[in-house]
């Protein structure tokens, strides 16, 4: 880092025990998750039905609320709430102490909602569309996991800010840089999730209102449910471009193009949500194509970032020894698991980039929408390159934080476990992609559909995720394994927290890239003029509101 | 007196450090990767609606 030379080498310990608090929540739910995963995998392969009365809606539910919104918010805040703490010199004492209130906030909403999942009064999806009815206690510990959030993400923007008046005139440290970004496009985005919530899902459920607007809700829900990928995408990112370079014992290519790119995610990952809603009736199909464009514009900084790490890795190559078009390839350090794991879920976002641009084409979302095909998409980017570069985090990041080191053998076990990953999510996501080409629908349990010929050519796929659902399971438990072990029981010792260099320090960010108010401004701008028509008529030529639907089977 | 010969026909073997021609190769191969897939289900569309 080109300004942190007065940062401490490691994270302070008053912000390591917040850091592992969260991972402690996070894990857990990786492995109640997990294991709802498996379940869904064996239901949906026709050989397998549910014990005691439990339905695959409720474990469908379990799984994307614990995997999509539990697992990932609790380790990205965890992560970049200790990459702030190492990269600014440690959080003060108002700053961890606004970080343990999220905390918990976020624990107590946590736990109000998985007790409603779990009596079976919310079997909604973590999608929770309305007019799916949930018990209201479970939509306000979905309101307390969000405030918990912001409370949370405040204490990073906190040290920021004390950092910024430290160093007046100098471009914060990027990986704190980029924590801030992504936080600040967190709260923006949930802005929209929050304001369903309250004004629309709270009151419908405690029966005060007797009807929902439904697209009004669902536009609300995808005005930060797009965003929301990103957000759990970009601490990835900050490995991939601020952390993995140093691990490989390279440079960053460029901080500012880093720092480009991730302003570019803020402006240009909220007002595309109507990608989401191709298909919907009663949005004006010229305002689709406006946001489908926008959504092409942040196709742009994630080109940027395969661009800067090909050239990351090139360089390391060649500054080895390598030759030829393709030798820098073979000289990368393959035995170290923090690379490998990463690695991997970089790869994969190969296919699952592409997957994505078809998503938000109007045309073939027609082919894809609401198939398997979406599933197996989101299979590819949360479930593999965010958690496998979460998981390669977690695998130097607990042991720093909990003063012990990762030994040869969980080295080992670590690239194992990655392998495993892959192995499992290629039978599992691939699939589901062919199979969603073929029609087969996504949320849904196993049916023969009346014995139709067509659902009948999807069986051998749905066991096909079976087999891939089992081997990712395998993975889940080496990941907890390999965490318990470095988390109490890994030899004594110091583990690094890596942060890259730039390759060339002399070349200062530019300044304006710390000009909130800009940026703020352009996000704003753009989030009104995508969204400000198209509502307004939303909202004026809404059809009549919808009364509430449990169709799930209760206890 | 002798001629000192230069001899200018000897290939020197030097590789650029900082080329990027790799890194250039590979979005290439990102690029026609993402073109193949998204014209695949074009094609899907096409068949279909």
């Amino acid at each position: 880092m080109i300004t942190s030379t007065a940062a401490k080498v490691k994270v302070d310990p008053r912000d390591a025990k917040l850091s592992m608090a969260h991972f402690f929540v996070a894990f857990s739910a990786l492995a109640l998750g997990g294991l709802m995963g498996l379940l869904q995998t064996l239901v949906r392969s026709g050989k397998w039905e549910l014990p005691w009365g439990i339905d695959y809606y409720q474990i469908l539910t379990v799984h994307g609320v614990l995997m999509g919104l539990v697992l990932t918010t609790f380790f990205i805040m965890g992560f970049q709430y200790a990459a702030v703490s190492r990269t600014t010199g440690g959080h003060s004492s108002a700053a961890r102490r606004a970080g343990w209130i999220g905390f918990w906030v976020m624990l107590v909403g946590t736990l109000m909602a998985a007790t409603m999942v779990l009596l079976k009064e919310a079997s909604v999806l973590y999608t929770f569309y309305a007019p799916l009815k949930a018990h209201w206690i479970f939509y306000l510990g979905l309101t307390f996991v969000i405030v918990g959030s912001w409370i949370d993400g405040a204490a990073q923007i906190m040290t920021y800010a004390r950092w910024r008046k430290n160093n007046p005139g100098q471009p914060s440290p990027l990986l704190s840089f980029m924590a801030v970004i992504n936080t600040v496009m967190w709260i923006v985005a949930t802005l929209g999730v929050a304001a369903t919530v309250l004004f629309q899902l709270l009151p419908w459920s405690l029966g005060l209102v007797d009807t929902v607007d439904v697209l009004v809700s669902r536009t609300l829900f995808w005005y930060f449910g797009h965003p929301l990928v990103y957000f759990w995408l970009l601490p990835a990112y900050m490995c991939w471009y601020a952390i993995i370079p140093k691990i490989i014992g390279g440079k960053i290519f460029s901080d500012s193009l880093a720092r480009l790119s991730f302003i570019l995610f803020l402006l240009f990952s909220i007002p595309v949500g109507f990608h989401h809603q191709l298909t919907e009736p009663g949005i004006d199909p010229a305002w689709k194509f406006f946001q489908v464009i926008l959504t092409f514009m942040v196709v742009i900084p994630s080109l940027m970032t395969a661009f800067s790490l090909f050239a990351t890795f090139e360089r390391y190559g060649r500054s080895k020894g390598a030759t030829g078009l393709f030798g820098w390839f073979r000289v990368l350090p393959w035995g170290d698991a923090r690379f490998i794991v990463p690695f991997i879920g970089m790869a994969a976002f190969i296919p699952a980039g592409a997957g994505g641009i078809i998503n938000a084409s109007n045309q073939m979302d027609q082919v894809v929408h609401n198939t398997i095909w979406i599933t197996g998409h989101f299979h590819l980017t949360a479930a593999t390159s965010v958690v496998l570069t979460f998981f390669g985090i977690s695998y130097w990041l607990v042991p720093h934080l909990t003063g012990r080191r990762l030994t040869k053998a969980m080295n080992k076990l670590a690239i194992i476990q990655a392998w495993v990953w892959f192995i499992g999510m290629v039978f599992m996501s691939g699939s589901m992609h062919i199979q969603g080409l073929l029609g087969g629908p996504r949320r849904s349990a196993f049916s023969t559909y009346g014995g139709s010929e067509q659902a009948a050519e999807w069986i051998p796929y749905q066991i096909a995720q079976a087999v891939g659902g089992t081997i990712l399971f395998l993975g889940i438990i080496l990941v907890l394994i390999i965490f318990v072990n470095l988390a109490f029981f890994a030899p004594k010792g110091e583990e690094e927290f890596p942060v890259a260099e730039a390759e060339n320090p002399e070349e200062k960010a530019p300044m304006v890239f710390e000009n909130w108010k800009l940026w703020l401004g352009i996000t704003a701008a753009l989030i009104l003029f995508a969204y400000t028509i198209p509502f307004i008529d939303i909202i004026q030529n809404a059809p009549p509101g919808s009364k509430g639907f449990q169709t799930w089977s209760k206890w | 007196m002798a001629k000192t010969v230069l001899k200018t026909n000897q290939k020197t073997e030097m590789e650029d450090r900082s080329s990027l021609k790799g890194t250039l190769a590979s979005v290439f191969f990102l690029g026609i990767f993402i073109i193949v897939t998204w014209v695949s289900v074009y094609y899907l569309f096409v068949d279909r609606f």
